[in-house]
């Protein structure tokens, strides 16, 4: 994962170079032919020139032949001589290279034009040549300002880019900080920051629309779940107590009130599921706001005393190692409900004449119960997903201590060691 | 055809006289009755009849005189025209918030011992209602022995204010030090067995079975466990100490793992 800047930047760096270095042999054939043209159009002015004074001067032939040869030994860049038979009397235009006489190892370019001219009626060959830069000097001066240019360009787009995205992302930046902060379980939306790009905003109003649709959902989901557990008390109270009323039938046999019996405990079952439902609704809604100091300790040695018949039934034995006065802040009834779960998933699912143990030190609560094989560690804490073949439960008591642990910012783990299953909860 | 006519409107007459004679004889029954056993009025405000009716059907047997409600405006004209030992209050009335005439109730200064009774597990709802001045707060789904010995606790502290003591033939049950004597033998309880006689005595000549024991002594959570052994063990322990100190064999046994405390 790279971030968006560098990401647009290296491409159009490489862009930047390709082009700048395409940019050198066309600046150079560029560079060159204007050269070519100029220089040739130069030369031809300065045959016409010559022509036309040596003619304006009227010299006589002997006048004429002195001063060519004068002409011959002084002008270094043209020189005039009378035509041979075999000269065909045609123009011609060429580059070449010579040593100039008192430098003798540089050879320089030269743009060669040679013509006709007519001198007192006679015609004569003019050689034009004019020094013309050399190709690979040309080549490395367009180079170094090429490269130049691209040095400056590529800080220059560094620089802009930096400046530009930091101002551009600022707002989308303040976004992604707000949207990481957003916690459904808070119901409140997001005030996104204004920002006069286009792009940003429609995101902005695309997310806030999502969010606010699933806050509502969320919300409507939550008051689902507590409304139908409300509903349901009610049929299940006119059940449980219709039950009441049948055992206190005159002619009731003992199969029937046995069958009345049974009907009161799967009764006490789907009211122990709705129960717990309605608490764990509760909680996601938030409604165990409240914090206070408490002793821990004391709360525990309370919760393990309402239990003791169960431990007894079972003939469970309990191990405790509590550290005294234990104060931690957070909420009490959720406090309680959490080691109530903890307590009656290690006495569900301990075996009887086995060991429970239970230790509370500064930070952490451990609660050890012997076992056969590790759960799945998953499933464990997810609504209604049973690990073990026991199903009077209601399926939500590891769920509500997940969800009591997220609502106070406790931390809880489970892990099997030695035959031993181990819930441990860090406050 | 006239002589069908006449027959038939002689057989109204007829019925109506029956029954007229049959709602006066009722009447003088239960004046009779209020003045032998000191019945109870009970006024039950639950806007849910099934509910109502078998709380009324409950109740009745046990010297007490239900009258129900199923209104907010039914209850408020009740609760203003008539004196009850006990109600019992459900919150959520369709129309009007049960709370109110609980605080109708303590504007006017009446003495009417107040169970509420509500589907909202709520904490905020129990201490709104018990600060207005509720006595109790039970939670649906609850057991009519829950209901009825509250009820027979709440009429007990209302009628003995401070020396809360409950006198049954031999029995002797302070409540408020907990203390229980046979024969003015003071006999030595757990507090679980203490529980058990109070609300076997809180439901006299009823059925009670083991879950719902279970259900009563368990504490808020602990009734999210099946197993419910411990009761004939804490049943067992308690008929063996009123037994030794020569109490009558009241709580009796039946069909198997049911109790039942027999009493006139």
């Amino acid at each position: 994962m790279k971030p968006l800047l560098s990401k647009t930047t290296k491409p159009f760096i490489i862009y930047v170079l390709i082009v700048l270095t395409i940019s050198i042999p066309v600046y150079y054939l560029v560079v060159d032919t204007i050269w070519r043209t100029q220089l040739d159009e130069h030369n031809e002015i300065v045959v016409e020139e010559v022509s036309y004074r040596f003619n304006q001067a009227k010299m006589s032939e002997e006048e004429l032949q002195k001063a060519l040869n004068l002409w011959s030994k002084i002008q270094p860049e043209a020189n005039i001589k009378p035509t041979d038979k075999s000269d065909l009397l045609k123009d011609s235009l060429y580059t070449t290279t010579k040593n100039a006489p008192y430098l003798e190892e540089v050879e320089d370019r030269f743009r060669v034009f040679s013509t006709i001219i007519y001198l007192n009626e006679k015609p004569y060959r003019i050689n034009v040549e004019t020094n013309i830069e050399e190709s690979h000097s040309t080549v490395i001066s367009i180079a170094i300002t090429t490269f130049f240019l691209f040095v400056i360009l590529v800080i220059g787009l560094l620089i802009l880019n930096k400046r530009l995205s930091e101002i551009i992302w600022k707002s989308f930046k303040n976004n992604l900080e707000k949207l990481k902060a957003f916690n459904l379980n808070h119901q409140t939306a997001i005030n996104f920051e204004q920002t006069d790009i286009n792009e940003f905003n429609e995101l902005n109003q695309s997310l806030s629309k999502l969010i606010d649709h699933n806050i509502s959902a969320f919300k409507t989901q939550k008051e689902f779940t507590e409304n139908a557990s409300h509903e349901l008390q009610t049929p299940l109270a006119i059940l449980k107590n219709k039950l009441d009323i049948l055992l206190q039938s005159e002619d009731l046999t003992e199969k029937q009130y046995h069958i009345a019996e049974e009907m009161n405990r799967a009764l006490m079952r789907s009211a122990r599921i709705n129960k717990n439902l309605l608490f764990l609704a509760k909680i996601e809604n938030s409604q165990f706001e409240h914090s206070e100091n408490f002793c821990l300790d004391i709360l525990l040695e309370q919760t393990i005393d309402g239990f003791q018949d169960y431990f007894k039934d079972k003939g469970i034995v309990l191990y405790t190692d509590i550290q005294p006065e234990i104060e931690i802040k957070g909420n009490k009834s959720l406090a309680e409900s959490l080691i109530s779960n903890l307590l009656i998933n290690a006495i569900r699912h301990t075996l009887p004449r086995k060991n429970i143990t239970i230790n509370l030190s500064k930070s952490s609560l451990e609660i050890t119960n012997s076992g056969e094989k590790s759960l799945n560690t998953n499933l464990l804490f997810k609504r209604f997903s049973r690990s073990s073949a026991d199903n009077t439960g209601s399926g939500l008591g590891l769920a509500i201590v997940h969800e009591i642990c997220k609502s106070q910012n406790w931390n809880v783990h489970y892990h099997f060691e030695n035959q031993m299953h181990i819930f441990s909860v860090k406050f | 055809m006239m002589g069908i006519l006449m027959k038939s409107k002689i057989k109204v007459l007829f019925f109506y006289l029956i029954s007229c004679s049959l709602n006066l004889l009722k009447i003088v029954f239960l004046t009779l009755q209020n003045e032998i056993a000191e019945t109870m009025k009970i006024l039950i405000i639950e806007d849910e009849k099934e509910l109502s009716k078998s709380i009324v059907e409950y109740l009745s047997g046990e010297n007490y005189l239900c009258e129900t409600a199923w209104t907010f405006q039914d209850a408020m004209g009740k609760i203003q025209s008539y004196e009850y030992d006990c109600i019992v209050l459900d919150i959520t009335l369709p129309d009007g918030n049960g709370l109110r005439i609980l605080e109708e109730l303590k504007k006017e200064n009446k003495q009417d011992g107040v169970i509420i009774i509500s589907a909202k597990n709520s904490l905020e709802d129990k201490i709104a209602g018990l600060q207005i001045g509720a006595d109790d707060y039970l939670t649906k789904p609850f057991h009519l022995a829950e209901l009825s010995a509250r009820i027979f606790s709440i009429i007990r502290r209302k009628q003995f204010e401070n020396s809360n003591v409950i006198q049954q033939n031999e029995i002797k049950i302070d409540l408020v030090s907990k203390a229980v004597f046979i024969n003015e033998t003071e006999i030595f309880l757990t507090k679980k067995e203490f529980d058990l006689l109070t609300y076997f005595i809180g439901n006299k000549n009823k059925v009670i079975s083991k879950s719902n024991l279970a259900e009563h002594l368990s504490g808020d959570f602990a009734d999210m466990l099946d197993n419910h052994d411990f009761v004939y063990a804490h049943v067992k322990n308690l008929k063996k100490k009123l037994n030794e100190a020569g109490c009558e064999p009241y709580l009796k046994t039946v069909y198997g793992t049911g109790y039942k405390w027999e009493n006139d």
